[in-house]
């Protein structure tokens, strides 16, 4: 390591490779060792076998990665874990309730918003969070909110139609 | 929970939530990249950064010895040949002599982690002479000096070249009242589902191969890997977790799939090969471009006379399924109409560009569009209405077409009327104000080839085990492939259905061929015709089993009993019978747990010309589409606002899967009209990211309304035919019609970017022709 | 994909951030949201040794009606009531940009300082090692327009027109303390896709503070894009303008998406000053910049048709700045 890294770091400014990371994944508190260039999906698939966020392109473009930081949907494959140091990740595995499905997964389940189910975590979560801030939706503030979510199979049709149904039924 | 059967079904004809959503909105699904196992290597691929180029030496030796390295494969090591079709087998594993295109793989590696195998491929040092480019399949068409492969057609980059005539085509011609002429252009367009395509591949002691794929064909890479591999196909175990989509870009057997295996051969250690999305772009097997001119006479009354049809296309630098694309291109102008006169010439060229292959509704979409264009036409010179030109011509039930096509059932007039009274067609064609318009697009598709693609030896299409054991749940297996269309759902169904019993008693285990019966697959739209029909054959052996039980138990005929839910009782007697788990055991006091099979051939059919069996099907489906669209007229943009999609998969069986078919297969096409397109600069790929490569965003799907009007098939499964891969094909020429009614413009080029409409708009207005007053 | 290792600073003060810049100078990143710092590094463009993280840095956040911290996430800009009621032209503009997750991650400083685009630059390794390099990273040619000496990279924020039009000032802070420029004058006129703003190595930008009057104007951004969603412009035109009746107070116009720099035509907009906005004027307003904007082949659309829509859109933005003064 060059010099001037560790005079930085004596200053205040973190600059080691291995530092820890502290963060609470699904209600869990993580402490493990973590290199600065860890992106977050990687530590929740590979690190912590949360399988259940995608990659689909690894770019930031297709949404299957989309985790919550502190409640907010954000693409965990252009996130560095480091930087979500203390805060509060919550994954597809965290939306889901300990028995049974939330109000949202069984509507997407009873209206067919699957299909082949690589992009429905990013979906879910996206449309978790904005089920949060905003109850009631309408038709077009839910196409905004998954406009960051790309689908290939359903052409998004009854995608909206769970997240109506299930803003209908109310959480 | 699942609504309605219709027709004297209980769940059949219903709405069936998929039975594996659960574990699809919790994450719990498992796909091929989340299974990890002891010990596991990672796979990289070196790739050519040249299009062709004579290989003179590849030196691994540097990357053989950086430490982390397990093994460095190049391709002499494997050189059998391999290809999806027995008769063009041109592939690879790993390139051998030359590298044919930008992505083909020159050599690859496992390594204990991602970086350190990356390093290695840094290391290894390829020395080539650069060769003349093909990039464009014109370029192939004569005697070139370095043939791509040596296998084209006398020292051509012809693949393969198809003629056919029936009829008299000059003749018809030659007395036809109108004729037009289409030369449509397609820009090649890919698959994008959204799971990278990605291989686990694990070599035990025991000399056996297992192999986890993203496949929806696990019998053909089952076959490829055996032979490239040298090991018999009993020695090789293929799985098929879930899978991502696939679309026909998942069916052929992939290089890469292979190379992970050899890898884990070679370091007898598991290894797992996951695609980087430019990765996949570069595998490819996409929908080919294409150039094709279509000509069509009529008579005075608009009856269709002749088509004449010539296509070149794109076949990039494998042969794929390119001897049915050439087929495809030409014979699926068969219907949905009858073609008394036909010629067709297709040739597939290959290029030094990543391969062209199989995808959703292959073959199908843009011959379909040029053809609907030019019908387009011809109803504008005959003054007809659209509706009114193909309702005159269209195939009538049970008949035959000119080059032999069996039709047995169709219901295109009634997807004809259908989408003509929702839309209110009547009252708005060439009636919406300047900018707005509608267009009618029809299609047909095959309903599962009849040809399997490996027919040595002789065996049926489709086979189905079921196994029911004294726990009352019935496993169902076969090597049918779900990827998200719904069919283990559907398999799942069939068998409560015909067992009336509750869908949640039937389990439909992943496909692993040690236990899965052979099935070819998930392509040409053949899964609910052939495994459907497998399916409800099986579960028929099952019932006779538990009725001959029951029989027993009750005392009462075989002949006197039906199948209640959960239960068999005596017909009009209710109250004397026995539930399904009573049956069950009697059934298992003799014999066990119980098994049965059912199986699926299609009958013979077709001519016995060359090529006859190209495009011969049990089934077809039909389908008319409206489509509304308002065009900015001074930008060119435009949105599809609404489509009408009326289409006769014969009965649908899960409204939910069909209805998600229909939509998910207007999403692609309005991708391939909208914007899609793979661009190239020489040989190079410009846009090979899902940024770049520009599937339809939410905003941009219109309302859809889904009419499902189709009469029972006389030999689907229920009644019931495709549905995956036909709805497609009309929305794309139903598109384009709509925008020339908006505003006058005829697009021939796919994508219609904006840019097109408002040159189109230009000419017009240089040449004075005006329309709709604008 | 992965990253390769750097080592990571997370300075807690915009001075601290400035001289671990400067220690630095050419061995490190600042990093932002990421959304396109870190596509780039995962494609090895351009990438670094060191990355400076701005997430802990005080000063450099906080959303009021006449400053708006350069960290502050897009998204959060979006969903200020006070901000987006005050100034709607700027919520046009924040929407159209990427995708709702790239906007929850995505700064204001980011989007303003976005690395330019260009099909021959945003490639992997493979891809661009495969044509030899370019200019902007590894190389020593253009491929769009083959030559040695200038990038055509383009610009492809769809803020900065916005505020460009709104006379925006940006802070800046620096190893000799804080500037503050026009941020029209950030951007460098002589320059090109890789040098391409005023901006020393190590300087950072803290904020952009919007004048008094910003409020008052009535402002647009219009942008062309493929999809509604997920692109990046194929050209973005904004519109401001005060009016008194019919009289206009004042104008401005901002192209960005076309060309290396987002840009302003006061030359064109200025002689209207103290006249009405007809339509010829509009009309004489959407030739000029037409005549003077100089697509290049680099994205998906061709560029005599962007050229063409630079018109196209120059007046609908014009026309509607206008129209909607009048309602109001």
């Amino acid at each position: 390591m060059p010099s001037r890294a560790k005079g930085a770091a004596a200053n205040g400014a973190e600059a080691t490779s291995s530092s820890s990371l502290k963060i609470t994944v699904n209600g869990l508190p993580i402490d493990r060792p973590c290199p600065p260039e860890r992106i977050l999906l990687d530590l929740l698939r590979e690190d912590l076998d949360l399988t259940g966020t995608k990659r689909g392109c690894d770019l930031g473009t297709c949404g299957c990665c989309t985790v919550l930081v502190d409640g907010r949907p954000t693409l965990s494959c252009l996130t560095l874990a480091r930087l979500v140091d203390r805060r509060s990740i919550t994954t597809i595995e965290g939306v889901t309730p300990v028995h049974g499905l939330s109000t949202l997964q069984r509507a997407f389940v009873e209206h067919g918003a699957t299909q082949c189910g690589f992009c429905t975590p990013g979906f879910l979560v996206t449309a978790t969070a904005l089920l949060e801030e905003r109850p009631h939706p309408t038709r077009s503030e839910i196409i905004d909110a998954i406009s960051g979510n790309l689908c290939r199979c359903t052409g998004y049709t009854k995608i909206i139609e769970a997240i109506e149904a299930a803003a209908r039924e109310g959480r | 929970m699942a609504t309605g059967g219709t027709r004297g079904t209980r769940l059949l004809g219903g709405r069936i939530p998929y039975i594996d959503g659960p574990l699809k909105v919790t994450g719990q699904a498992e796909y091929t990249d989340d299974i990890r196992r002891p010990g596991m290597l990672v796979g990289r691929l070196l790739r050519s950064p040249w299009a062709h180029a004579r290989i003179l030496s590849v030196d691994t030796s540097a990357a053989r010895a950086l430490p982390g390295v397990a093994a460095v494969l190049t391709g002499e090591k494997y050189p059998t040949p391999f290809g999806v079709l027995p008769i063009t087998h041109d592939e690879t594993a790993i390139a051998i002599g030359k590298t044919r295109y930008v992505g083909d793989i020159v050599a690859a590696v496992a390594a204990v982690d991602e970086r350190t195998a990356e390093r290695a491929l840094e290391l290894i040092r390829v020395d080539v002479e650069p060769l003349p480019e093909y990039t464009d399949p014109r370029m192939g068409v004569e005697k070139v000096a370095e043939p791509i492969h040596a296998r084209g057609l006398l020292g051509t980059n012809i693949q393969k070249e198809v003629v056919q005539h029936f009829g008299d085509v000059d003749a018809a011609f030659a007395q036809a009242t109108h004729r037009v002429r289409v030369h449509g252009r397609f820009a090649g367009v890919t698959h994008a589902f959204t799971e990278p395509l990605v291989t686990i591949a694990e070599a035990t002691a025991d000399g056996r191969l297992t192999v986890y794929s993203a496949t929806q064909v696990p019998h053909y890479l089952h076959r490829a890997l055996s032979e490239v591999l040298g090991i018999p196909m009993h020695r090789i175990r293929v799985i098929k977790p879930e899978v991502g989509g696939g679309f026909g870009g998942k069916s052929d057997p992939l290089p890469h799939e292979i190379v992970c295996a050899a890898l884990s051969i070679e370091t007898g250690r598991p290894v797992k090969m996951l695609l980087d999305r430019e990765d996949v772009f570069y595998t490819n097997h996409g929908r080919h471009p294409t150039d094709n001119e279509v000509r069509i006479a009529t008579d005075a009354e608009g009856r269709i006379l002749a088509y004449d049809i010539d296509a070149l296309i794109d076949g990039g630098a494998w042969s794929s399924f390119g001897t049915v694309t050439t087929y495809y291109n030409g014979i699926l102008a068969m219907g949905p109409y009858r073609i008394p006169n036909f010629r067709y010439h297709g040739r597939r060229v290959y290029t030094n560009k990543p391969p062209s292959g199989a995808m959703r509704a292959h073959g199908g979409t843009n011959l379909r569009y040029s053809i609907e264009v030019g019908l387009d036409e011809i109803a504008e010179a005959t003054k007809l209405d659209p509706f009114d030109l193909r309702t005159r011509n269209a195939l009538p039930p049970n008949s035959t077409t000119i080059n032999d096509f069996r039709i047995t059932s169709t219901s295109f007039l009634k997807c004809l009327a259908a989408a003509r009274e929702r839309s209110g067609w009547d009252s708005k064609f060439r009636k919406l104000p300047y900018g707005r318009g509608v267009g009618l697009g029809c299609g047909f598709y095959i309903s599962g080839s009849n040809s399997p693609i490996h027919f040595k030896p002789v065996m049926p299409q489709s086979t189905v085990h079921l196994k029911v054991d004294m726990d009352g749940g019935i496993a169902v297996h076969s090597m049918q492939a779900d990827i998200g269309q719904g069919s283990n759902t559907l398999l799942a169904a069939i068998v409560a259905e015909v067992l009336g019993v509750d869908l949640e008693r039937v389990r439909v285990p992943r496909v692993d061929s040690d236990v899965s019966p052979i099935d070819i697959g998930s392509y040409s739209s053949r899964v609910t015709f052939m495994m459907g029909n497998a399916a409800r054959r099986a579960a028929e052996d099952l019932r006779a089993q538990l009725l001959r039980a029951a029989s027993h138990r009750t005392g009462h005929p075989v002949e006197q009993l039906e199948v209640a839910y959960e239960r068999i009782q005596v017909r009009h007697r209710p109250d004397v019978g026995v539930t399904f788990m009573e049956a069950l055991h009697a059934a298992m006091e003799r014999a066990g747990a119980l098994t049965a099979t059912g199986a699926y051939s299609s009958p013979p059919m077709g001519g016995s010309f060359k090529g006859a069996r190209a495009g011969t099907a049990p089934a077809y489906s039909f389908g008319a589409y409206v489509a509304e669209v308002a065009v900015d007229p001074e930008t060119g943009l435009y949105r599809a606002e609404k489509m009408w999609a009326a289409f006769d998969c014969g009965r649908p069986l899960n409204r939910l899967a069909v209805e998600g078919q229909v939509e998910g297969s207007i999403h692609m096409a309005l991708g391939q009209v909208m914007g899609e397109s793979m661009n190239y600069r020489g040989a190079r790929l410009l846009n090979p990211s899902l940024l770049e490569y520009k599937i339809p965003a939410p905003a941009q799907m219109p309302e859809i309304e889904v009419l499902l009007v189709g009469d029972d098939d006389p030999e689907g499964p229920f009644g019931a035919k495709e549905a995956g891969e036909g709805p497609l094909i009309a929305a794309l020429p139903a598109m384009g019609n709509a925008i020339y009614d908006a505003v006058g413009v005829r697009c021939y080029e796919l994508p219609i970017t904006p840019d097109r409409i408002v040159r189109g708009i230009e000419d017009r207005r240089k040449e004075g022709r005006a329309w709709k007053g604008a | 994909m992965h990253l390769d290792p750097f080592e990571l600073s997370q300075p807690t003060t915009i001075e601290e951030a400035v001289r671990l810049r400067a220690e630095h100078v050419d061995g490190s990143d600042y990093l932002a949201g990421g959304t396109d710092l870190l596509p780039n590094y995962k494609m090895h463009l351009n990438v670094r040794p060191r990355l400076i993280a701005l997430g802990n840095v005080a000063g450099l956040d906080g959303i009021s009606l006449d400053r708006i911290g350069a960290m502050a996430r897009l998204a959060d800009l979006e969903r200020d009531r006070a901000f987006a009621s005050s100034y709607p032209g700027i919520g046009e503009a924040i929407r159209e940009i990427a995708t709702p997750l790239v906007r929850a991650s995505g700064t204001v400083g980011g989007n303003l300082l976005l690395e330019t685009r260009c099909f021959f630059f945003n490639q992997s390794e493979f891809w661009r090692a495969s044509l030899g390099y370019c200019l902007k990273a590894d190389g020593d040619r253009c491929h769009v327009v083959p030559q040695k000496e200038k990038c055509y990279a383009t610009f492809s924020g769809d803020l900065a027109p916005t505020l460009e039009v709104l006379d925006a000032e940006v802070e800046i802070a620096g190893a000799d303390g804080r500037r503050r420029v026009p941020l029209e004058r950030l951007y460098d006129a002589q320059g090109d896709g890789i040098h391409r703003h005023h901006m020393a190595p190590g300087e950072l930008l803290v904020a952009v503070y919007l004048p008094k009057d910003a409020r008052e104007r009535v402002a647009t951004y219009l942008k062309l894009r493929v999809r509604p969603s997920f692109d990046f412009p194929e050209l973005g035109v904004a519109a401001a303008g005060r009016f008194d009746g019919d009289r206009v107070l004042g104008l401005r116009l901002g192209l960005g998406g076309v060309e290396t720099r987002p840009r302003r035509f006061d030359e064109l907009t200025d002689p209207v000053v103290g006249s009405r906005l007809s339509d010829e004027r509009i009309r004489a307003i959407a030739e000029g910049v037409v005549r003077q904007s100089r697509p290049v082949h680099n994205t998906f659309l061709a560029p005599e048709y962007r050229k063409r829509m630079v018109g196209v859109f120059v007046r609908r933005a014009l026309t509607k700045v206008r129209d909607s003064a009048r309602v109001a």
